[in-house]
């Protein structure tokens, strides 16, 4: 294969939505900032020094994202079930050969690195969900296609469940929820999921609170639970977040730390550094450079830092969605309003999550939450926005490479 | 093929989506506008700057009392100036915080005028080591200075007053080693108790404190504290309480210890008092003994070593852990095989001219001059060797091991306490294994006077002597009265747990106890001394000789029954280097009973 690098490399390079690059850097280097200033109290010397090797991760998904930005997104389409496959099989594996940490089985142990096979799930089918949901020709009257769109989500949703990890699996559900409304399924079967969703929630939510308002015994409550297909523990996170004062000491704890932390950063913050909910430990040190960096960035920059970065991550959906407009194939449209609504999922829970306003999920935060595969995964995504926008209506060279399900109009 | 109108369609729901994400996003700005601007107010006066300091509360170890409920451990409270390092903490080198902590210490000694306790290698160590743990300036300070504190105006920023359970000893050197001690455990390494602050347990380290250390160790609690920003308490909340641990009520009677304890003053030995009718140990002394009132708050380190240095062992609980040949105190088991087995009748007898010989080796008679023709009641009375040189010969080694396996010796007893030793019960297999030679009518001699390798515990005597009185039981020790059982109810009388039943014969027994009888009350007896008009008892003396030929020493025994009918005392004392069961432990013997008959008296007057 001939690659001629100003062609196939530097005009891509020079083609990519450079608004989108800028905030993606600066929030970037916000998020080694922090990770250095969520651990540099530690007594843990690999702790504090967790930031350089966030450096390094950041490294990898800047490498990654151009990549994905140059090669066309289109090729993705051909190795969509492949991708797939191979998540699923990880994702069987982690099962079995999983590294445990925090009771959670999320991790496999590869070179000494350990990574999530739940957050490449996030990719492959974001990939292949745009492929089914973009078949010319298909309008999902029927609700054949609908359900084995379903399926497909479905599957490495129970899987992932296994872990178990409720945050990754509540992700996917919005996801590919908004990946249909745009693909045109009709609002009749939109409308029919979307109360299927609601009536979902309110049975986890009657299982959790109905029985013990009725005053029935333990057992019988846990055994509407365990009916539903609930763990004690989610229970205890939903009665958390509906009552954060029964349990101050446990599960309370972080919700109620991150809450005081963003609450008492006020308009400026106390200073880069100077976050006393984070130097004290009150904000514990094993969620603060992942879960609740947030919380940390708040604190510390007050509403001005929780602005700008909410700004931020604004213009990096609004351009993927300036993208999906573009685009000149439902393909790409698909997939680039699919990285928006997974990554809208992610900040808006998460930060919602911080002042109390969502239940603990253990979601990260896109680009700036420490984390390998996270990271990672992300930047892939957002380089497959930049490919889609590359070849897209806005640029003045559209390569005529590969096969083009539909021709864009003016071409 | 795709139509434009579908296009169209998709790009109408694009825009649907995107009013959709985007009043979300602003929904969240203005929450956050709401959480950080307007209510900020909110979080920096009354909840931001408090936030909250979580402290372990320990749960206040059981107490530990006599049968008659006298405390004979307990807890009190110890004020401790407590810093919280991590709310004093200062950005950058440790040093910075050191100095800091330094000063707030420096100010404290001025203000209050008392003076410094720690160093600043103290701090050091204290932030190396144990930085979670509130690190304490003054340990046991007065009731006025925590008022002084407490009044002070000042706002003292990351200290506290931190309370801490000690163990105190009511009755002082009592029973110390019944009780034992306790010590601070080293803070779990990976705890997933989500307290920021906490100590360590006490936990026990010898005696009872040891043994049911997770019984009287407490569930400990959690408490809320909030606190400033800068460290200031605000109010507390209690959470979680803690849970006190399981008070134990022992057999012991501490008013028998003490006079038992009394009867050893001065010398090294053990006494142990059990009640015949159920295995109750009464008594259980030692000495020398250590004071545990020197114990509160913490062990001083230079009584420690005093302790362990000290060539009179006082830390060694001798009443189980102390191995001695029994010398004659043997000699009732060795008539017990003899009359069971038909050996020797309650009339046969021997000839003693002073020595007994066998082969080409002689065997001496205490009393040289010999003790002419004595049957068995005489021979226990004087306690003449060469009747029981006859008698061993005539049953054979066998019997006597067996009787003796049979009222314990060579086993533990089990009482409920940490380093009991099981002696040694010789036999042809241990000789073998040890001498690489079989058992040979040497050793039988030996044996059928309790010297040889025998050798036996106080608290083995004491609870065959009590089979002897009770007319064939053998019980296991009871040290523990009840568990969880409130100090002032009153104690019914339970019956014993049955260790054995010897079922020895009527006639066996009237004999023997008939030969102990003589031995107090026979003008020639060897227990003589302990006779006290009006008090019928019984007993048995024995001197073991131990140590190489050139360096002779001598452990004194005595075992005894009182009253002689209907006993309720079974005792056996062991004095190390005395001059004879006779002279040396009968006198305090007596002094013992004497002290318990006083106890009666006063019981039933009162």
């Amino acid at each position: 294969m001939n690659i001629n690098i100003k062609k196939d490399i530097l005009r891509p390079i020079f083609q990519m939505d450079w608004i989108m690059n800028v905030a993606i850097t600066l929030l970037l280097i916000t998020g080694i900032m922090f990770v250095y200033s969520s651990c540099y109290i530690s007594d843990d010397i690999p702790v504090r020094l967790l930031y350089k090797k966030q450096i390094g991760w950041a490294l990898i998904g800047t490498l990654g994202y151009f990549f994905f930005s140059i090669i066309d997104y289109r090729t993705l389409r051909k190795f969509s079930w492949w991708l797939y496959a191979a998540c699923l099989v990880l994702l069987v594996a982690v099962i079995f050969i999983g590294k445990e940490i925090y009771g959670a089985k999320r991790w496999l142990m590869l070179f000494g690195v350990g990574i999530q096979p739940s957050e490449l799930a996030k990719l492959s089918i974001l990939i292949l969900l745009a492929r089914k949901l973009s078949i010319p020709g298909e309008n999902f009257i029927s609700w054949k296609p609908v359900l084995l769109v379903l399926a497909l989500v479905g599957l490495p949703i129970m899987l992932i469940m296994q872990q178990p990890d409720l945050g990754t699996s509540l992700v996917l559900l919005p996801t590919t929820f908004m990946m249909m409304f745009v693909a045109n399924v009709p609002w009749k079967t939109i409308g029919t999921l979307a109360l299927i969703g609601i009536t979902c929630i309110s049975i986890v939510l009657g299982a959790v609170f109905i029985p013990e308002k009725l005053g029935a015994d333990k057992v019988v409550q846990a055994k509407v639970l365990h009916f539903v297909g609930l763990k004690p523990y989610h229970k205890k996170r939903i009665d958390v977040f509906f009552n954060a004062n029964q349990d101050p000491l446990g599960a309370g704890w972080n919700k109620r730390q991150s809450e005081i932390a963003v609450g008492s950063g006020g308009l400026w913050g106390k200073g880069y550094l100077k976050g006393t909910q984070n130097i004290l430990g009150f904000l514990p040190r094993s969620v603060a450079p992942n879960d609740f960096i947030f919380s940390v960035i708040a604190e510390e920059t007050g509403f001005m830092g929780s602005t700008i970065i909410i700004l931020l991550y604004t213009t990096i959906l609004g351009c993927g969605i300036r993208t999906a407009f573009v685009a000149t194939d439902k393909f790409g449209r698909l997939l680039s309003i699919g990285v928006v609504a997974m990554l809208f999922t992610h900040i808006f829970i998460n930060i919602a999550m911080t002042i109390g306003f969502m239940p603990i999920t253990g979601l990260p935060l896109p680009l700036l939450s420490y984390g390998g595969s996270f990271m990672v995964v992300m930047m892939l995504t957002l380089g497959i926005v930049q490919s889609v926008y590359i070849r897209s209506h806005h640029s003045p060279i559209i390569y005529k490479q590969g096969r083009l399900w539909e021709t864009a109009p003016g071409s | 093929m795709r139509s434009q109108e579908q296009a169209n369609r998709e790009l109408i729901r694009l825009r649907v989506l995107l009013v959709v994400l985007a009043s979300m996003l602003t929904a969240l700005l203005a929450v956050m506008w709401m959480v950080q601007v307007v209510n900020a107010s909110t979080y920096t006066r009354s909840l931001d700057k408090q936030s909250i300091r979580r402290i372990r509360l320990p749960g206040i170890r059981g107490s530990i009392y006599d049968r008659n409920g006298v405390c004979l451990a307990g807890n009190n409270p110890n004020y401790c100036v407590a810093l919280y390092i991590e709310e004093l903490r200062v950005p950058g080198k440790w040093d910075n915080t050191i100095d800091k902590i330094e000063t707030i210490i420096n100010d404290m000694s001025s203000e209050f005028g008392i003076e410094r306790e720690v160093s600043r290698k103290d701090i050091a160590t204290h932030i190396r080591r144990r930085l979670p743990l509130p690190f304490l300036a003054w340990k046991n300070i007065s009731e006025t200075f925590i008022s002084q504190i407490k009044e002070s105006d000042t706002p003292l920023q990351g200290i506290d007053i931190y309370v801490e359970p000690v163990r105190i000893y009511p009755e002082g050197n009592l029973a110390s080693h019944i009780i034992g001690y306790v010590g601070r455990n080293k803070p779990a390494q990976n705890t997933k108790t989500p307290y920021h602050y906490y100590l360590p347990e006490m936990e026990g380290k010898a005696g009872i404190e040891k043994q049911f250390n997770s019984l009287l160790t407490g569930t400990a609690g959690g408490k809320l504290i909030r606190v400033d920003a800068s460290g200031f308490k605000h109010d507390d909340k209690f959470e979680k309480d803690s849970k006190p641990g399981t008070d134990i009520k022992l057999t012991i009677d501490s008013r028998i210890q003490r006079l038992a304890e009394q009867s050893l003053h001065g010398v090294r030995g053990a006494c142990v008092i059990v009640d015949p009718r159920n295995g109750d140990i009464l008594a259980l002394a030692t000495s020398p003994s250590f004071d545990l009132s020197k114990f509160t708050p913490s062990i001083p380190t230079k009584y420690w070593r005093e302790l362990n240095n000290d060539k009179r062992l006082p830390l060694f609980n001798r009443a189980i852990s102390g191995a001695y040949a029994p010398g004659s105190i043997f000699k009732p088991i060795v008539a017990i095989a003899a009359l069971e087995s038909k050996a020797i009748k309650p009339d046969t007898e021997y000839d003693c001219p002073g020595y007994f010989k066998l082969g080409n080796s002689t065997f001496h008679c205490w009393k040289r001059s010999g003790h002419g023709t004595i049957d068995v009641r005489k021979a226990l009375e004087q306690s003449c060797n060469v009747f029981f040189f006859n008698t061993g010969q005539e049953c054979g080694y066998e019997r006597i091991y067996y009787m003796a396996a049979a009222v314990g010796l060579g086993y533990k007893t089990g009482i409920p306490l940490p380093g009991e030793v099981s002696g040694l019960l010789p036999n042809n297999a241990w000789k073998q294994q040890k001498y690489h030679d079989s058992w040979r009518s040497g050793d039988t001699c030996n044996l059928s006077i309790g010297q040889g390798a025998l050798a036996v515990t106080p608290i083995q005597m004491a609870l065959y002597v009590a089979a002897i009185a009770n007319g064939g039981t053998l019980y296991h020790p009871r040290l523990i009265l009840q568990q969880g059982a409130k100090a002032s109810t009153q104690h019914r009388w339970t019956p014993g747990k049955v260790a054995n039943q010897l079922n020895w014969s009527m006639l066996t027994l009237e004999t023997v106890r008939g030969g102990m009888f003589d031995v107090v009350n026979a003008p020639t007896g060897s227990g003589k001394r302990l006779r006290i008009p009006g008090l019928m008892m019984a007993g048995k003396t024995g001197t073991a000789e131990v140590g190489p030929r050139h360096n002779r020493r001598k452990n004194t025994w005595m075992i005894m029954f009182a009253p002689y009918t209907n006993p309720r005392y079974a005792i056996s004392m062991v004095v190390e280097d005395g001059i004879s069961g006779g002279i040396t432990v009968a006198p305090r013997l007596r002094h013992l009973m004497l002290g318990i008959q006083q106890l009666k008296g006063k019981e039933k007057t009162g």
